[in-house]
């Protein structure tokens, strides 16, 4: 009873590809100290390697066998078989080898970057090997054909960005960072693992195939419960709401990391595992519903509070979290090639904007409020270009990949039934635009503000800024000059933000075309395809009504933020805008005191009571009680040696007298 | 004539008593020899129970057993008293208290 | 049976008063009273041997064992002392005790019939007392000890012997213990002159 989802086959490239950024973290973190400034190049090329493999892969991936009613698509290495029921393979399908073709090729311009960005860091080895470990959990999770692949990949992964998000970690709050994110993941894998545990009890397989083979025979109650539990692990994965405050402070980690794992791929984990689950929940309407309303809030909330950021790393923070909003929203209500459509495109500008802004915070010398930056547009042309064409793109300018890919969506969840999270998709699309054309205003236009003294900004805690990258500068010991480190980091910087500007630009038009694009036909046999009503409103006119309300967000920040008025008050308006910022936005909309407030403080109370009153008295009490029960039934056994003859006589009559009575009641007819 | 005209329930209570008496002296004497002499009593209890019952039942096992106990009594009396003897005439005293050598 | 309730007066009182005399010449006098009622007694059950061997055996010999013991005691150049009552109050305990067990035991007296198996009779029958071979003659009692019962009696035989050679053992030819000033003072003479050789060395 053994499915398989690809053509079983003999495939090393496949093994290669998944083992090789394994073999690369093996190496760095056995010879981290000697290898230095080679671990950077060393690093890349592992992942380089493996991209190349991942193209040579590209037709076994893609290839389909008809089969008696059984069709399977892409190429199936199974592995090794443990138990019965587990049995471990790698499945690279179009939904896998367009992850992997992420993971491994943006991840490698990542690595090209990072040897510009943490050049003449003291750590850079271990740098290396964690973001190699990274990709391998990665590639694991997405490249298994089965749920205890999967969650092996999903727990790795979860540990590699403990470690990157602590890795500067003598400052405090990137290790507190670092443990809140783990721990909220914690609360996803439960989840997964009870979804898991579910999934066994009714199929006794793990397979992907076994799994969804007999999708339409679970029991519906028992199928949402299914589908709410991997939900939860997306949702604690892919920062959704209520799991989503491990995001913003995550942006501790250096830059390439927040643009590789907080950006392009691992939070994106969710979304996978829901587009992979697209049979299970193909069956239930209500899990669908939940997750696309879930994908639509967290959309909204994301964009409502990107608004409010001053830090930019922080903005691009909670729009990473309303653009995996808009991916967890289309995979939720079926419009999976939308979703998945966006996570492509997203991929690219987010990791654009990141690795942009990184160039940002390095010339500026580890600044990363917006506040004190401004009139950058000369003085940093090449970065100006990269975030500019990735604010066009994410705001979904007709022609930009953003477009398409968000337009699918937007355009899905109507054709799927889902009217209001149509109109959610519109408006957030609009505040989108909004904030990331005031990200652009603020950081590009008008004159340098870094000389201004910080509360006449608006800023309260000016010493926060800019400490993460000096602090690590502080550790190292340069054998260059300034001058010299940052012109040859430069390149390594700029090259692959040149790259991925390009795909930013152009790599939406695959999927112009709708049922017809070369998009739809990678991923003909991969989803279910209803069939769907007609809509009241067509895909051409969804995208002329988006584009409208993205016009008037960009017009609205260009009056606050670009007139030439605007321009030339801009520190007074700055100051303005932070003082009367409302007190629900700067916290967050308080999701991080209410987690605070029923999770953490109970568990510390929890964990004071333990400590002062049960472990002492009652767990050590119960130690020497036994002790002293001990030593009570000596001293009592003791005092009847006596040493005096008339007491054992007594004793002896006393045990004499009971066998008499005991015989008396006998014969006297056991009365 | 087989039937005893004293009934056994009598030889049996009064053997039952005998025999108590005997008990509640050795526990109560502090002098060695009363305390021996009260677990001849206790013998001898025994033994009238031992010889009622043979004429209840007409069976001379019983005076076998009489015999045998009356025997025992004698050789137990005899190393009795020269424990009693050793022991008491070395530690100059006839109180059974005193020699508490066993005390814990 | 007004012999029996006589009898039996006469040996609770004698068994009480030996158990609680104060000097143990008394305690001996009232147990050889118990032993002459209880041979009586074993003549009234038709034991008649067996009153014999009582008299001659029990008060005959034992007692006066207790006698010399006591007389052993008694005597010495200094009186034998009398240390303090360690566990006063005992006799509460014991009565109780004994009490309950006599209440219990005459309960189920009270409430059982005891069996008189005729099936198990052996040897002769029964008779008037004195008459040659009738039940607890000697006769009688000396063939059922030579046949039946031969075994025990020569265990009997070794339990005396036993009991012999232990007594010899532990309290038989010995040198008494004589203090005399005249030993201690050779003894200590002997020792320092010892001590004075070796310091000259």
């Amino acid at each position: 009873m053994h499915h398989v989802m690809g053509v079983d086959g003999y495939y090393p490239t496949l093994i290669a590809l998944w083992l090789l950024p394994l073999l690369g973290a093996i190496l760095m973190w056995a010879f981290g100290p000697q290898l230095r400034s080679l671990a950077g190049p060393l690093g890349s090329a592992t992942i380089g390697a493996s991209f190349v493999a991942t193209l040579w892969l590209w037709h076994p991936a893609t290839q389909r066998f008809l089969s008696g009613g059984v069709d399977l698509v892409g190429a199936h290495q199974t592995l090794f078989s443990w138990i019965p029921g587990f049995d471990f393979g790698l499945l690279i399908d179009p939904l896998s080898l367009l992850w992997t073709l992420i993971i491994t090729g943006v991840g490698f311009l990542i690595h090209v970057y990072s040897i510009g960005y943490m050049d003449g860091d003291r750590a850079i080895a271990r740098f290396f090997a964690y973001m190699n470990f990274f990709v391998f959990a990665m590639l694991t999770l997405v490249l298994s054909d089965n749920f205890a692949g999967l969650l092996v990949g999903w727990g790795l992964v979860g540990l590699a960005s403990y470690f990157l998000i602590g890795f500067w970690f003598f400052k405090p709050s990137a290790v507190a960072a670092a443990r809140k994110a783990f721990v909220i993941n914690v609360v996803g894998d439960v989840g997964i693992m009870f979804a898991i545990f579910a999934i066994f009890a009714s199929v006794h397989s793990l397979a992907f195939a076994d799994a969804f083979a007999f999708a339409g025979s679970y029991s519906t109650p028992w199928l949402f419960v299914i589908c709410l539990a991997l939900f939860i692990g997306a949702a604690a994965k892919s920062a959704q709401i209520p799991l989503h405050t491990w995001l913003p402070d995550a942006m501790e980690g250096p830059t390439p990391v927040s643009a590789l794992i907080h950006a392009a791929t691992m939070v994106t984990a969710g979304v996978y595992l829901v587009a992979r689950c697209a049979p299970l929940w193909s069956q239930n309407s209500d899990a669908q519903v939940l997750v696309g309303t879930i994908g639509g809030l967290t959309a909204l909330v994301g964009a409502i509070l990107g608004c409010a950021q001053w830090d930019i790393k922080r903005i691009l923070a909670y729009s990473t979290m309303s653009q995996i909003g808009y991916m967890i929203m289309g995979v939720g209500v079926g419009a999976y090639e939308g979703g998945v459509a966006h996570f492509f495109t997203h991929a690219f500008f987010k990791a654009q904007l990141f690795l942009g802004s990184g160039i940002i915070i390095h010339a500026l010398h580890d600044e990363q409020d917006v506040r004190r930056m401004g009139g950058l547009l000369k003085r940093l042309p090449f970065a100006a270009v990269a975030i500019g064409t990735g604010v066009l793109a994410i705001s979904g300018i007709p022609g930009f990949s953003g477009f398409f890919s968000k337009d699918q969506v937007i355009y899905g969840t109507l054709a799927h039934g889902n009217p209001w999270l149509y109109a959610l998709g519109i408006v957030t699309a609009g505040i989108t635009a909004y904030y990331m054309c005031r990200l652009f205003f603020v950081t590009f236009l008008g004159s340098y503000r870094g000389g201004v003294d910080p509360s006449d900004l608006g800023m309260r805690h000016p010493e926060l800024a800019g400490t993460s990258h000096a602090a690590a500068s502080s550790g190292h010991a340069s054998e260059e000059t300034p001058e010299e480190h940052s012109a040859n980091a430069e390149w390594f910087m700029i090259v692959p933000v040149a790259i991925l500007i390009p795909f930013s630009v152009l790599i939406g038009w695959i999927m112009f075309g709708g049922e017809n694009s070369p998009w739809a036909h990678f991923f003909a046999e991969q989803f279910p395809h209803p069939v769907l009503n007609a809509t009241a409103i067509s895909e051409g006119m969804t995208g002329l009504i988006t584009f409208i309300v993205v016009l008037a967000g960009i017009g609205i920040a260009y009056l606050r933020y670009a007139t030439a008025n605007a321009q030339s008050n801009a520190v007074a308006r700055l100051r303005a805008e932070s003082v009367h910022m409302p007190a629900v936005l700067t916290n967050a909309f308080y999701f991080d005191a209410a987690l605070d407030a029923l999770f953490v403080r109970p568990s510390q109370a929890l964990g004071r009571f333990f400590g002062r009153y049960l472990d002492p008295h009652v767990i050590d009490g119960a130690v020497r009680e036994t002790v002293i029960s001990a030593e009570w039934l000596g001293t009592l056994t003791r005092s009847f040696q006596t040493g005096l003859l008339r007491a054992y006589a007594l004793i002896l009559v006393f045990g004499a007298a009971c066998f008499i009575v005991y015989y008396a009641i006998v014969a006297g007819g056991l009365h | 004539m087989n039937v005893m005209t004293v009934p056994l329930a009598h030889y049996i209570a009064l053997s039952a008593v005998i025999f108590f008496i005997g008990v509640a002296g050795v526990v109560t004497r502090r002098n060695p020899l009363i305390m021996l002499m009260s677990i001849e009593l206790m013998f001898n209890a025994a033994n009238l129970l031992f010889a009622a019952f043979a004429r209840a039942w007409l069976n001379n096992a019983g005076h076998i057993f009489v015999f045998l106990v009356i025997t025992v009594a004698a050789a137990e009396a005899a190393i009795g008293l020269a424990i009693v003897v050793t022991v008491f005439r070395s530690a100059h005293t006839v109180d059974v208290d005193d020699v508490a050598l066993l005390k814990g | 049976m007004i012999a029996f309730w006589i009898l039996a007066v006469a040996m609770i009182v004698s068994a009480i008063w030996c158990v609680t005399a104060s000097r143990p010449i008394y305690s001996v006098v009232a147990l050889l009273g118990n032993f002459l009622m209880l041979a009586i007694m074993y003549l009234t059950l038709n034991a008649e041997f067996l009153a014999v061997i009582q008299m001659i055996v029990y008060s005959g010999a034992i007692l006066i064992l207790f006698l010399f013991v006591i007389a052993l005691l008694s005597s010495g150049i200094a009186p034998f002392s009398v240390g303090p009552d360690r566990l006063p109050r005992i006799a509460y305990p014991a009565i109780a005790l004994t009490l309950i067990a006599l209440g219990f035991l005459t309960w189920a007296l009270v409430r059982t019939t005891v069996a008189t198996p005729a099936a198990t009779a052996n040897g002769a029958a029964l008779g008037p007392v004195g008459t040659p071979d009738v039940f607890g003659s000697v006769g009688d009692f000396g063939t059922a000890l030579f046949t039946t019962y031969l075994l025990p009696f020569e265990i009997t035989a070794l339990i005396l012997m036993v009991a012999v050679i232990g007594v010899v053992l532990l309290a038989g030819d010995r040198a008494p213990y004589v203090a005399t000033k005249k030993r201690a003072a050779d003894v200590k003479r002997e020792m320092r002159e010892a001590i004075l050789r070796e310091g000259n060395q």
